[in-house]
């Protein structure tokens, strides 16, 4: 009786496996992306000292993601282990997967352990950056896993938006790497794990126009060079990060305008690469891209430079000020190396989409 | 020649954006006015005049006349004090941040300045704080004081509002300055044998 009704769910499995890898492969970056919006609305919640309790919004978005990506991982080893055909180009992914659901889950009882030990932590502690480090490498594994299936099957246009939901979980929880480095959230009584100033003024300069120019260059990329994306990752990353960072803070409600603003640049370097796609084409837009960055990242990257350049006490109806008084300083001192990295990032994207789809 | 005018929009878009998001919203924004809270107390004290190992109440109600505050601040300080120890007991208190007891030597900040300058604390004091605080809201903040030496005994008290400012962003705006250089209202106890 057992081994009848095994035979037709083995063929089954067999039959549907590139398709369970697949949709294991986009449960995982859609977990990813909860965990990430999550944790900018926790950070903003933070800022402002709203009440934290266990099961506040940010916290339950963030475990709904851990619960959605650990079922991608399982999804994903299941469609693999039943895999007839791709079982080694698809294991780059589902090792990284691996690892990265690991880190993520063994996170938590470490966060449990150090906050029983040391009380409240900041930005960055051990058990925060192996979470991060969790996330991004879950979100590593989920594109590669989706982008190579669009590439054995030669998918369509439409299908190819898949990347979308494939590399903003990548270019969030990569800015959360980044953030922790940078940004003085990290002081407790117990641990200074603030970075110091002129590391962070550095990571931030560099590491920011980099990861935003090879975001939006890898999604160019990975879906062979298709017309809108850019500017629809760069519009979805804007809208994340303005309805989780801007607007839960009712002072900062108007400067949305302003950050709206934001996607001009992704449209027009969209544009530009429609138009053409010669190098000349491709440095100015991720150059432009990459100059952006002190705009793209507002609020919090201001409290970086602040670090450095002014020093002042920010509390949350003084951000924008702050931030403000600050843009002309920092985008001169942060001009010519940020279009150098979103330049960089350029020449690099193109590496790692090759090794990515194999070809 | 479509090419070119693609382009040349591109660039004219581009331009506007950078004018726009560099120079001309960030001064509009700087231009628009700062919130100022403005902070305030009363303080009553049961007795002025006590037998030492007798005790007394210090009842203090403050408040947020202004604008909206991003944290709100009442700071007691005994500057008669090495250290708070089973001296002062805290018997109401509704603000939404715990206690910050500050013992002698802490860094602490001063002359205003949220933490930009600092200074070390000379004497002991407990530091109440809501996060933030709107206009009109009360709260409270009593303790009972147990003197254990003779002689008078003083206490500073004073709110602050964060951001601060003004001048009418710390309570009380003039007189006396404490180890912080910062204003604040005495209040004494003498306590007889």
């Amino acid at each position: 009786m057992t081994i009848s009704t095994s035979k037709p769910s083995e063929t089954f499995l067999k039959s549907k496996s590139e398709i369970i890898f697949l949709i294991g492969s986009i449960l995982t970056s859609l977990g990813i992306l909860l965990v990430t919006v999550g944790g900018s609305w926790d950070i903003t919640n933070h800022l402002l000292s709203k009440p934290e309790t266990f099961s506040s919004p940010p916290h339950a978005l963030m475990y709904s993601g851990v619960a959605v990506t650990l079922f991608g991982v399982v999804l994903s080893f299941i469609g693999w282990k039943n895999l007839q055909k791709f079982k080694t180009s698809y294991f780059l992914s589902l090792k990284i997967k691996l690892i990265g659901i690991g880190l993520l889950t063994g996170a938590g009882p470490f966060d449990f352990i150090w906050h029983s030990y040391f009380g409240l932590d900041g930005l960055l502690s051990p058990p925060h950056f192996t979470l991060i480090t969790g996330m991004f490498l879950c979100s590593i594994g989920g594109m590669v896993g989706i982008s190579r299936y669009l590439k054995f099957h030669n998918s369509k246009s439409v299908s190819k938006h898949l990347l979308i939901l494939a590399v903003i979980p990548v270019w969030l929880s990569a800015s959360g790497i980044i953030s922790s480095l940078s940004l003085p959230f990290s002081s407790t009584d117990f641990f200074q794990f603030n970075p110091e100033p002129t590391f962070a003024f550095i990571v931030a300069s560099l590491a920011y126009p980099f990861l935003i120019s090879f975001s939006l260059f890898m999604v160019f990329r990975l879906s062979n060079y298709q017309f809108g994306l850019v500017s629809i990752l760069g519009g979805l990353f804007l809208l994340i990060y303005s309805s989780t960072a801007i607007v839960p803070n009712f002072a900062m409600i108007d400067t949305v305008q302003f950050y709206s603003l934001n996607l001009i640049p992704f449209v027009i370097a969209d544009v530009f690469l429609k138009l053409s796609r010669s190098k000349l084409s491709l440095f100015f837009s991720g150059g432009l891209i990459g100059s952006v960055f002190y705009m793209v990242y507002y609020p919090y990257v201001m409290y970086t430079y602040n670090e450095i350049l002014l020093g002042k006490l920010v509390s949350p109806s003084l951000i924008y000020f702050v931030y403000f008084e600050l843009i002309e300083t920092v985008l001169l001192y942060t001009l010519i190396p940020s279009i150098v990295m979103g330049v960089l990032a350029v020449i690099i994207s193109a590496k790692i989409a090759k090794k990515i789809l194999i070809t | 020649m479509k090419k070119f005018l693609i382009y040349l929009s591109a660039f004219v878009i581009l331009s506007l954006y950078f004018v726009l998001t560099i120079f001309i919203l960030p001064s509009e924004f700087l231009m628009t006015e700062q919130l100022v809270p403005e902070p305030s107390f009363t303080a009553i004290l049961s007795e002025t005049n006590i037998t030492l190992g007798d005790s007394f109440h210090l009842d203090i109600v403050s408040m947020n006349n202004g604008d909206y505050a991003d944290i709100h601040i009442v700071s007691v300080a005994f500057p008669d004090l090495n250290i708070i120890d089973d001296v002062v007991k805290i018997t109401t208190y509704d603000f939404t941040l715990s206690p910050s007891y500050i013992s002698v030597d802490d860094e602490i900040g001063s002359k205003y300045s949220g933490g930009v300058e600092t200074t070390l604390a000379q004497y002991p004091s407990i530091e109440a704080m809501s996060r933030p605080l709107k206009p009109d809201v009360q709260t409270h903040f009593d303790l009972l004081i147990t003197p254990q030496e003779l002689g008078l005994f003083n206490i500073y008290v004073k709110s602050i509002g964060i951001p601060h400012t003004s001048d009418i962003s710390h309570y009380p705006y003039s007189g006396f300055l404490d180890h912080q250089n910062e204003y604040v209202s005495v209040y004494s106890v003498s306590v007889n044998p």
